[in-house]
């Protein structure tokens, strides 16, 4: 993704200024191997500061799983149900929010690229928005519209639909818009720049050949963006599997997430090794999605 | 710049398309401006409608230690690991370029992609562990600052190689030949170029970080508290509009110094790319 939206603008500009040097000699000039100085300097920093950051935890969470005093933690975690509860209700609960995000997302985009300008302002607003206010403070926000006496009830009761109060705070019905809404700029910014990369003389030939919307979408323009909505999608997905603000304040006791179990485990339970065990099975579990995502879709590739 | 042909390929679905994205835009738009009207409420509840206009609970926000000090926490914290993942971030972009193997330069991208898919809370617990683990760390803010450049980094990474990606392939060798040294190509070939992107970087890197939630509630030494946990605790015991007068004053203030760096690189990049047009002239 042009990950950004702060330079998401600049972007795209600057390649219809820019003719593309012809693919073969640009790919072939892009990397060229660097002296032995370089890749010391360069990639060893990262490397160290990876091993430390990232390789390290994970040593420490199999220590700590294999450390408990009751014997084997990952065993005792996968018996039980709440924790296996918690892991069917995570994964459906990403899988259908990353659904809805990509489908929203590229209607969005779509929204974006064909709006007239002040309505284009207006969406492309709504994305800085997001990205740039806290995700508490868009929790409160959705807390505030889903109470019982909430902005939901206060609008249904100006048109006298309101009797008594709603029932939607702490449901899993809560939980969703504020997902979809935290996730949608991760998966509208890549479909945005592919439907702004989208090659407008096969969109011209399709209508001057006649074809129709329709067609047009599931011929021309549906395989050109499909690779963003895959990469975007699973991004969204892996990171939905990680969600943990979001419930925990919308969704209640209800539809607690693998995350929430987690932090259970450790705050409340005081059991370290359960904690870690969960943690190990669930980062396992998502870099793997990830990874073979990656292998199958060349996830990183699209977004770097 | 409007889009004629795309117009034209969707015809008669653009109207209830677009249609369709304002009602998702009011996803963007309800909660804040929710949130924003509950904290002038002058009645002492969260109460929508607001009750009356006051700004009594900004001036109780403003004066309050309880949210300034997680406030300077929050900015000292966001700041380092912004510095640290903005230095290695553009290192590992840099360091992308010259490799030549494929699988090599695939590795590093995915390294670097990575910790967006990681899932807060279970790598809070593996740095919590490491922390209790390791003595030193323990009574201070390194564990916490370090996972959260770890976190951010990926969004430095991507933005910096996607413009490195798109900086002109030649101008590398051309110097090396002209005999520059590495590091002279670095710092007055290839960096000047993607300088706005580094800067765009580096301000999302800080607001991912300022924004972080989840390491603060396992990692904060005791009796320091930074500001989303803060907001995050206070929602818990009581909800009150003390917490969105201060949600709303941080909001504008991001989006005050956000949009304000983006004008400020927008025009910038703007600028570069019209002298560059002006010299070729």
């Amino acid at each position: 993704m042009s990950v950004s939206a702060a330079v998401l603008p600049e972007v795209l500009p600057r390649a219809e200024i820019e003719p593309p040097v012809a693919g073969p000699t640009r790919r072939r000039l892009a990397r060229i191997p660097g002296s032995k100085a370089e890749r010391r300097w360069l990639l060893w920093p990262p490397l160290i500061f990876f091993i430390v950051a990232l390789l390290l935890p994970m040593i420490a969470l199999v220590g700590q799983a294999l450390n408990g005093k009751k014997g084997n933690a990952f065993a005792e975690a996968l018996s039980m149900s709440s924790f296996t509860d918690a892991v069917v209700r995570t994964v459906l609960l990403a899988a259908i929010v990353t659904v809805i995000t990509v489908i929203v997302g590229y209607v969005y985009a779509m929204g974006v690229a064909t709006a007239p300008n002040w309505l284009k302002a207006v969406l492309m607003a709504g994305l800085l928005l997001s990205l740039w206010t806290s995700i508490m403070v868009r929790s409160f926000g959705w807390m505030l519209i889903e109470l019982p006496k909430g902005a939901i009830y206060w609008f249904m009761g100006l048109f006298g639909l309101a009797d008594k109060p709603l029932e939607l705070y702490q449901t899993t019905l809560a939980m969703y818009p504020a997902m979809v809404a935290v996730m949608l700029p991760f998966a509208v910014l890549p479909l945005l720049s592919a439907i702004n990369g989208l090659d407008r003389e096969q969109l011209n030939a399709a209508t001057v050949f006649g074809a129709g919307p329709l067609l047009t979408f599931r011929k021309v323009i549906l395989p050109s963006v499909a690779p963003a909505a895959i990469s975007g999608g699973v991004l969204v997905f892996v990171m939905s599997l990680g969600f943990y603000v979001t419930p925990l304040l919308l969704g209640g006791p209800k539809n607690m997430t693998v995350s929430v179990i987690i932090n259970t485990q450790l705050n409340t339970a005081n059991r370290p090794d359960l904690a870690a065990a969960m943690s190990i099975l669930l980062v396992g579990g998502t870099i793997v999605i990830y990874l073979i995502a990656d292998k199958l879709f060349n996830v990183s590739e699209k977004w770097g | 710049m409007t889009d004629v042909s795309l117009r034209r390929a969707i015809g008669p679905f653009r109207s209830p398309l677009l249609i369709l994205a304002i009602l998702a835009s009011l996803l963007f738009f309800i909660p804040f401006f929710v949130v924003i009207a509950t904290s002038w409420t002058s009645g002492s509840f969260l109460l929508f409608p607001p009750t009356g206009f006051s700004l009594q609970w900004y001036e109780s926000v403003i004066g309050d230690k309880l949210w300034t000090d997680p406030f300077k926490l929050s900015l000292l914290v966001s700041l380092i690991s912004t510095v640290i993942a903005v230095v290695l971030g553009t290192l590992g972009a840099l360091a992308l370029r010259r490799i030549r193997s494929r699988t090599g330069a695939r590795l590093l991208r995915t390294m670097f992609i990575v910790p967006m898919a990681l899932p807060p809370v279970a790598y809070a617990v593996g740095l919590y562990s490491v922390n209790s683990t390791v003595r030193i760390f323990k009574p201070t803010l390194t564990a916490m600052i370090v996972g959260e450049a770890l976190l951010v980094m990926p969004y430095v990474f991507v933005l910096v190689s996607t413009a490195l990606g798109n900086s002109d392939p030649a101008l590398r060798p051309a110097a090396a030949t002209l005999g520059a040294s590495w590091p002279l190509i670095l710092w007055r070939v290839e960096l000047p170029p993607v300088l706005p992107n580094i800067l765009a970087g580096a301000v999302f890197a800080f607001s991912v970080a300022f924004d972080e939630v989840v390491l603060p509630v396992f990692l904060t030494p005791v009796g320091q508290v930074t500001l989303p946990l803060k907001m995050l605790t206070a929602s818990q015991e009581a909800f009150s509009p003390q917490l969105t007068a201060a949600s709303t004053l941080i909001s504008l203030l991001a989006l005050i110094v956000l949009g304000g760096v983006n004008l400020f690189s927008n025009r910038r990049a703007r600028r570069a790319r019209a002298s560059a047009k002006a010299k070729l002239a």
